[in-house]
């Protein structure tokens, strides 16, 4: 990610709470999103994640705590009056508006003639790639076209902070990977900052600079995709991003720099320290393994990197992917990679003997 | 054969709901001041006499002012009670919203004595008022069935949006809800027009000596000789009603069309 941590502080949540009644919805949200960062909000469903974006909308008011907008503190200010817009995951297009109406909705207020308002309706469809479409009625479009008058009506505002909530989900699978594309582009050139809700893993590591992982209402991970991918901090967000081996294992010694375990199936490894999150001492201890960092080794093949024999248990064919599962070691332990298919390498049988090249920098360890 | 008694059970009922109704324009047309058959030819002179019935004029001026005025009065009551009931959460809305609707299935006489003991009691003359106020309670319930329809199939999220637009909650009321809940609107002042029009209990109990049309008609049966003159007038009634109830059930189908919600039940 080429994304530059020195920018200047856009929002800024200091401890937020908010309760729903009994239910604590927000359990101490603290953290950063820089100014002009496509980030996410990133969780399952119901761990606060469009509580949270509605509390810098102003939606929703907050227990305890502070949000900062460009560092104002934004307790007391209604949504009319915050320099954030929204789109809403139902769109919320005004059914009884054209699609001009609609883009410019937000102007009424605005004191320039109607004459420059209707330009700047225009550059903003033209913007979303809806140039010409300003005269029909707001009912007679489809899902993505929706989609588009919904960011075209926010960002004629100007501003300095789009929060979108699960803007793609209503959107079939090819619309969406379109959408992910425009939006990451929309984004480059405004420069606005981008809050993005999702429950998608793939959408927001495609997407953004930077996600925070929730769970129940708590950040239990803030990093860029790489970090969150090949680092994740816990079990939790692991199994969350992704797939991810998890290998039974015995810590032997913890050194300054390093760790020593015995996985089994793999042996015993040496990690460094950073290969090793804080332990949150509730579950016995394992190592977690990306299945792309395994490598089914062919005849004839040889590699630097450690191996372990397997066996086959399970072949699933993905076109252009085939995974596999695969018992380590002679152990109960079973393993997925997952191989590109490419031409002269032929699809395993079950059953068939393995040899698997791993390397030990790709281990995470949870304890 | 379920389906083959079902269809002649239907048509008998529909026959004894409608064939009454049916004979008010047979005789309000028949040249003949007795009501019965065999028919004696064609007129419309019933319809003429009309024309020269002072009391009748009176009614049916009392009966618009009246109508007119519970229309507004309940419809307006309605937008507040549906907009409360759909938006807010507040103790006990079950409650109250159930003693809200009530009157609908109240037995209309209990409520029309009860209002009269509070009129005579607290001293507020008999007339037009008082009526309304009758009507404006047996009405609301109406209105707010039919607005609370169409308040709940608006998505939140327009009026959210409106507001993160720059709009104060004043103005996404007008701009956006009231738009968009019109057809309702429409929809609950000719239905509550047409309820409190054709209403007797209340106009006969709290009127004093004031005649709606439904309480003139009433009066006129002791009169053999006006009663063509009265199919004649309910002839008119009944087309009035019709006409308006089904402009009233375009306006609610529209408008839930419009707000994309899905159509259930309704009145019509
Ligand atoms: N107005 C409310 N009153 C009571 N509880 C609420 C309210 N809004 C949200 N909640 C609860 O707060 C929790 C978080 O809700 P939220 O909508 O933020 O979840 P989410 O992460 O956006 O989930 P989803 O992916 O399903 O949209 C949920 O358990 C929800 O039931
Ligand atoms: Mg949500």
């Amino acid at each position: 990610m080429t994304f530059s941590a020195d920018r200047s502080t856009m929002i800024e949540f200091r401890d937020v709470h908010k309760y729903y009644g009994d239910y604590h919805a927000l359990r101490g949200i603290s953290g950063e999103i820089k100014s002009g960062e496509f980030f996410s909000l990133l969780g399952p469903s119901g761990c606060g994640k469009t509580t949270l974006l509605r509390t810098i909308a102003g939606f929703e008011g907050i227990s305890s705590g502070a949000v900062l907008i460009d560092g104002k503190d934004t307790a007391g200010i209604p949504p009319n009056k915050r320099p954030t817009n929204m789109v809403f995951q139902s769109y919320a297009i005004f059914p009884h508006l054209t699609v001009a109406e609609n883009v410019g909705f937000g102007l009424r207020r605005d004191p320039r003639s109607a004459a420059e308002k209707s330009r700047a309706v225009d550059e903003a469809l033209e913007m979303v790639g809806l140039k010409g479409y300003g005269g029909r009625a707001a009912n007679a479009l489809s899902g993505g076209q929706r989609q588009r008058v919904a960011l075209a009506r926010a960002l004629i505002l100007k501003p300095k902070v789009l929060l979108l909530d699960e803007p793609l989900s209503a959107l079939d699978k090819k619309m969406r990977e379109l959408m992910q594309v425009e939006l990451i582009k929309l984004q480059r050139q405004v420069g606005i900052t981008f809050i993005l809700v999702t429950h998608d893993q793939e959408e927001a590591l495609v997407m953004s600079d930077r996600i925070a992982v929730m769970f129940e209402g708590e950040i239990a991970q803030l990093a860029d995709p790489e970090t969150l991918y090949r680092r994740p901090n816990s079990r939790k967000v692991a199994d969350f991003i992704g797939t991810m081996n998890f290998i039974p294992c015995e810590v032997l010694s913890q050194g300054m720099d390093t760790i020593e375990v015995d996985a089994k199936g793999l042996g015993r490894v040496t990690l460094s320290t950073d290969q090793a999150p804080p332990p949150n001492g509730k579950e016995s201890p394992v190592v977690g393994l990306r299945p792309e960092t395994l490598t089914l080794l062919y005849p004839g093949q040889s590699t630097q990197d450690r191996t372990v024999d397997g066996v086959v248990d399970e072949v699933i064919y993905f076109g252009d992917m085939t995974y596999y599962d695969v018992y380590i070691g002679g152990t109960d332990v079973e393993v997925r990679l997952s191989m590109r298919n490419v031409p002269g390498r032929p699809i395993l049988d079950v059953g068939t003997q393995v040899q698997l090249a791993w390397n030990p920098s790709a281990l995470v360890l949870f304890r | 054969m379920k389906g083959g008694w079902f269809r002649g059970y239907a048509i008998v009922y529909l026959l004894v709901l409608y064939a009454p109704i049916m004979l008010l324009p047979i005789f309000a047309f028949n040249d003949s001041a007795i009501v019965s058959f065999p028919l004696a030819g064609f007129t419309t002179k019933w319809f003429t006499q009309m024309a020269d019935e002072p009391t009748l004029h009176d009614a049916l001026r009392n009966s618009l002012f009246i109508a007119v005025s519970t229309a507004v009065i309940s419809t307006l009551l309605g937008i507040l009670a549906a907009r409360a009931s759909t938006r807010f959460v507040f103790p006990a809305k079950g409650a109250i919203m159930g003693l809200i609707m009530l009157p609908l299935v109240l037995p209309e006489i209990i409520a029309a004595v009860s209002l009269l003991v509070v009129f005579l009691g607290i001293g507020i003359p008999l007339g037009l008022i008082t009526i309304i106020l009758g009507h404006v309670l047996v009405c609301t319930p109406f209105a707010i069935a039919i607005l609370s329809a169409s308040f709940q199939s608006l998505d939140k999220s327009l009026e959210e949006a409106a507001y993160d637009l720059g709009e104060t909650p004043l103005s996404t009321f007008w701009l956006i809800i009231l738009p968009l809940v019109m057809p309702g609107i429409i929809s609950s002042l000719l239905i509550t027009f047409t309820i409190s029009l054709d209403e007797f209990i209340m106009a006969f109990f709290l009127g004093g000596t004031n005649v709606t049309l439904p309480v003139y008609i009433f009066s006129q049966f002791r009169f053999p000789q006006s009663v063509p003159v009265i199919m004649a007038l309910g002839t008119l009634l009944v087309l009035l009603s019709i006409t308006l109830l089904a402009i009233a059930e375009y306006f609610r189908r529209r408008g839930i069309a419009k707000t994309g919600g899905k159509n259930t039940g309704g009145f019509l």
